[in-house]
C-alpha cells in the first residue's frame, strides 16, 4: 500500500486562508471604528467640516487610507506568501489526452 | 445646476445609439467565436466551465465584471445620490474583497474540482461528500436565489437601455405604437392595473433577447470574453466620468462643501393630540402619511413624513418618530399629500437627530435611524468581503482558472481594478448630487442621466454612448453568468447526475441550450412587473447565498471531519435564519426588503453565524466521513 502524506495544496491553501482572514479583520478594525468615532458626529456648522483633498477627513483616513494600505498588503501577499502549487489535472483533460494519444497510435 | 438634462440626453442619443449597436455586434461576434470552441472538446466542461483553462486576464476580468453587477452602476450610484459620503464606508470592504473572494477558497476549490471532475458548485459538494441529496439541495437553493437576482438585473438593463434610447425617433415611434396596443393585454399591467411603461417593456425585450441569445449560443467562453470587453468598458467609463464630474462641479472640495450645506430629511418626533391619534387607523399611521404644522415659534410651516407604518406604543405615547423635510423641492412635492385631519392634531415637532450628506450614519428617507448605523456598517464588512466568498457564481469562476500563478496575478489585477472603480464612483455621484439636484424620485436613473449630461456639457454626446454602455456592460456581464450557473445547475446536477447519467453528449448539448434559453425567458417575463428596489433585492440574494454556501463549502474544503449532515444543517440553518429576518421585517415594517436587524446586524451576519454554528456543532453528531473520501481530497501518495 502506498504511504500517504497530507496534500501540500491543502496545507498551503489553509495557511493562506488564515492569513487572508487576518487581513480582513485588520481592515475591519481600522475602518469601522475610525469612521464611527470620527465621522458619526452631528455637524452643527457645515463650515466646520474638515476635508483632505476635498474628501471628508473621516472618509480619507477611515476608508481611502486603509484601502491603499490593503492594496499594498494584497500585492505583497500575492508576490511573497501565496505559493504556486500544482493543482492537478481534471479527469476530462486526462480523457482528452488519452483519446488524442489513441488517435496518435492509430495513425 | 442642470435640470435640463432630458433635452441634452436627446441630443446625445443618436450617437449613443450608434455606440450601442457597435457594442451589440461585438458581443454577438464574440459569441460566434466562442461557439466554435465548443467543437472538439468535452461539451459540458467547455460550455459551463471553459475547460478550466482561463488565463490571467480572462479570469481576472470575468471575475471582476461578474461581481460589478447592475447594482454597481445603477443601485450603488442611486444610493450615493440619496445618502451621500457614507457610501464610502458602506462599500469600504471592497479594499479586501479581491483577496478574500479569490484567495480564501480559490486555490483549494480549483484543486478539489480537478480531483473530482466537478463542473458546478453542487457538483463539488455532492462529490466531496458522495451525497446526491446535498447536491440537489444546493441546486435548489442556487436556482431559487439567482432567479430572484436575474429578474432584478433584467430590470436594471432595461432601465439603462431606455435612458440610452430616450431621444431616438425610431425608438419613440415604436414606444408609441406599443403603448397604443398594450392596454388590450391585461398581463402587461402593474398591481394597480396601470399599463407597464412601453419604453421599459420594449427595452426589456431587446436587452433580454440579446443577452439570452449570446449566452445560450456561446456558453462559458462567450460569457468570459464579453466580460473582458465589458470590464474594460466599465473602467473606461469611470475613468472618463471622474475628471468630467470633478471639473464641472468645480472641484471635489466645492462638491463636498455644497453637500454639507444641503439639508436632508431629519429625524423628528411629532406630538399628536388625542383627537388626532384617534383619527389614525387602528392606532397606526400608515407609511407615506404627510403632516404639516404651523410652528408658532418660528412662524414657518414644517412638514413631516412617516417612512414606515408607525404604531402607537407605550414608548412613543403621543410622540411619533418621523422625518422632517426642509428642502424646498421636497416640501413642494409632499405638501400636496398632507393629511388635513391628522395635521390639525399636531401639537409639536422636535428634532431628535440631524443627518448630513457628509457624515454618518447618513440620511435615509425610509428609516428614522439613518442609512448606516454602526451594526449595519459592520454587517457590510461581512457582506461584501466574506459573503462574496460564499457566492456560487464566483466559486464557479474559481474552478475555471488554469494554475495558481494565474490566481496570484489575477488577485492583484482585480485589486487594482476595484480600486479604480468603486471609490471613484463615490466621488462621481457625490458630485452628481450637486450637479443634478431633484432626482431623488428617479435615483435609479442617475448614472445614465449623469453620463449623458456630463458629455453633452462638453459637446461630446457620442461619448455618452460609451459611458452608458458601462452600466449596461455591468448588467450584461452579471446576467450572462447567472444564466449559465442556473442552467448548469439544472442540466448537470439535476438531469445528468440524477435523472439520466448515461445521456449522450448530443442530448446534453440540446438540453443545455434549451435550459439556458428557458431560464432567460422566465426571468424576462418576471421582470415585466419588476421589483422596485434593485439594490435591496441584490443585497437579499447576495446575503442569502452566502448564508447557505459559505461555511458548508469552507468545511468541505478545509475540514477533514466535515460530513453530509453538518453541511446540510449549515445550508438550511443559514437559509432559514436569513429568510426569517426578512419575514420578521415584513411583519414589523411591512416590507420584505426592510429586514429585521437582530442586535442591529444585517441578516447576512445572522445567517452566516447560524450557518457556522450549525456546521461546527452538528457535524460531530453525524458519522465520520469514509476514509477513502478523506484520502482522496486531503492526502496524496508520498513521493519516494
Amino acid at each position: 500500500m502506498n504511504e500517504l502524506e497530507e496534500d501540500p495544496v491543502f496545507l498551503n491553501s489553509r495557511r493562506e486562508a488564515i492569513v487572508i482572514a487576518g487581513l480582513w479583520f485588520a481592515a475591519l478594525l481600522w475602518t469601522v471604528p475610525y469612521c464611527y468615532i470620527c465621522g458619526y458626529q452631528p455637524l452643527d456648522d457645515p463650515e466646520q467640516l474638515r476635508t483632505v483633498m476635498g474628501i471628508p477627513s473621516w472618509v480619507f483616513w477611515g476608508v481611502a487610507a486603509p484601502w491603499g494600505a490593503c492594496g499594498l498588503v494584497t500585492i505583497a501577499l500575492c508576490m511573497f506568501c501565496i505559493r504556486d502549487d500544482d493543482l492537478g489535472e481534471a479527469p476530462e483533460d486526462a480523457e482528452s489526452e488519452l483519446s488524442a494519444q489513441s488517435a496518435g497510435d492509430l495513425t | 445646476m442642470n435640470a435640463a438634462a432630458p433635452a441634452e440626453m436627446t441630443s446625445g442619443s443618436n450617437a449613443a445609439l450608434v455606440t450601442f449597436i457597435i457594442y451589440t455586434l461585438a458581443v454577438f461576434g464574440i459569441a460566434a467565436m466562442a461557439n466554435r470552441l465548443l467543437r472538439g472538446r468535452s461539451f459540458m466542461s467547455e460550455y459551463f466551465l471553459g475547460s478550466r483553462g482561463l488565463g490571467m486576464w480572462a479570469f481576472a476580468l470575468t471575475f471582476a465584471a461578474t461581481s460589478a453587477s447592475g447594482g454597481s452602476f445603477t443601485g450603488f450610484p442611486a444610493k450615493i445620490y440619496t445618502h451621500g459620503w457614507i457610501l464610502a464606508l458602506w462599500i469600504g470592504s471592497y479594499m479586501v474583497v479581491p483577496i478574500c473572494t479569490m484567495g480564501l477558497i480559490g486555490k483549494r476549490i480549483n484543486q478539489v474540482g480537478r480531483i473530482s471532475g466537478a463542473i458546478t458548485v453542487p457538483d463539488v459538494l455532492r462529490d466531496r461528500f458522495n451525497s446526491p441529496g446535498l447536491g440537489l439541495l444546493s441546486t435548489v437553493l442556487i436556482v431559487f436565489f439567482l432567479v430572484f437576482n436575474l429578474v432584478a438585473q433584467f430590470k436594471a438593463g432595461s432601465v439603462i437601455l431606455a435612458t440610452l434610447l430616450e431621444g431616438v425617433s425610431v425608438f419613440q415611434s415604436a414606444t408609441t405604437w406599443l403603448g397604443d396596443i398594450m392596454p388590450a393585454w391585461s398581463i402587461l399591467a402593474d398591481a394597480q392595473g396601470n399599463p407597464i411603461d412601453a419604453a421599459y417593456l420594449l427595452c426589456l425585450i431587446a436587452f433580454g433577447v440579446m443577452v439570452v441569445v449570446y449566452t445560450t449560443y456561446g456558453g462559458f467562453h462567450a460569457v468570459v470574453w464579453t466580460d473582458v470587453m465589458q470590464g474594460i468598458v466599465m473602467v473606461l467609463g469611470v475613468a472618463i466620468m471622474l475628471p468630467l464630474a470633478l471639473s464641472q462641479v468645480g472641484g471635489l472640495e466645492r462638491a463636498t462643501r455644497e453637500l454639507a450645506r444641503l439639508k436632508p430629511p431629519q429625524a423628528v418626533q411629532v406630538t399628536l393630540s388625542e383627537t388626532a391619534r384617534a383619527a389614525s387607523a387602528d392606532g397606526v399611521i400608515k407609511a407615506g402619511t404627510v403632516l404639516t404644522w404651523q410652528d408658532p415659534s418660528s412662524d414657518t410651516t414644517r412638514l413631516v413624513r412617516f417612512p414606515r407604518d408607525t404604531a402607537a406604543t407605550e414608548e412613543n405615547g403621543t410622540a411619533w418618530p418621523a422625518l422632517e423635510y426642509t428642502e424646498a423641492i421636497e416640501v413642494e412635492k409632499f405638501s400636496t399629500d398632507a393629511d388635513a385631519a391628522l395635521s390639525a392634531g399636531v401639537t409639536g415637532i422636535e428634532v431628535t437627530q440631524t443627518f448630513s450628506y457628509v457624515t454618518g450614519p447618513g440620511p435615509n428617507p425610509s428609516d428614522v435611524s439613518g442609512f448606516l448605523p454602526l451594526g449595519v456598517a459592520i454587517s457590510f464588512f461581512f457582506m461584501w468581503a466574506i459573503s462574496g466568498s460564499g457566492q456560487p457564481q464566483y466559486m464557479v469562476r474559481l474552478m475555471a482558472f488554469n494554475n495558481s500563478r494565474t490566481l496570484r496575478r489575477a488577485i492583484i489585477t482585480v485589486t487594482l481594478y476595484y480600486s479604480a472603480i468603486y471609490f471613484p464612483l463615490v466621488l462621481i455621484f457625490c458630485c452628481a448630487r450637486v450637479l443634478m439636484p431633484g432626482m431623488q424620485d428617479q435615483a435609479d436613473r442617475i448614472m445614465p442621466a449623469m453620463a449623458v449630461m456630463l458629455t453633452s456639457n462638453i459637446g461630446a454626446g457620442w461619448l455618452g454612448g460609451l459611458l452608458v454602455a458601462a452600466p449596461f456592460a455591468a448588467v450584461m456581464s452579471t446576467v450572462d453568468s447567472f444564466l449559465l450557473v442556473i442552467s448548469s445547475a439544472i442540466v448537470r446536477d439535476v438531469y445528468q447526475r440524477n435523472i439520466n447519467p448515461d445521456a449522450s453528449e448530443q442530448t446534453i448539448k440540446r438540453l443545455s441550450y434549451l435550459t439556458t434559453l428557458l431560464v432567460g425567458i422566465i426571468a424576462l417575463v418576471g421582470a415585466i412587473n419588476p421589483p422596485q428596489f434593485l439594490q435591496d433585492i441584490i443585497v437579499y440574494v447576495g446575503g442569502g447565498l452566502a448564508a447557505c454556501f459559505l461555511f458548508p463549502v469552507v468545511a468541505a474544503l478545509y475540514w477533514k471531519r466535515a460530513n453530509t449532515v453538518g453541511c446540510l444543517a449549515g445550508m438550511l440553518g443559514g437559509f432559514a435564519a436569513h429568510f426569517a429576518m426578512h419575514l420578521i421585517g415584513m411583519q414589523v415594517y411591512g416590507s420584505f426588503v426592510n429586514a429585521y436587524r437582530l442586535f442591529g446586524m444585517d441578516p447576512v451576519v445572522i445567517g452566516l453565524f447560524v450557518s457556522m454554528l450549525a456546521v461546527v456543532f452538528i457535524t460531530p453528531l453525524g458519522p465520520a466521513p469514509p476514509q477513502e473520501l478523506v484520502h482522496k481530497y486531503f492526502y496524496r501518495s508520498k513521493a519516494t
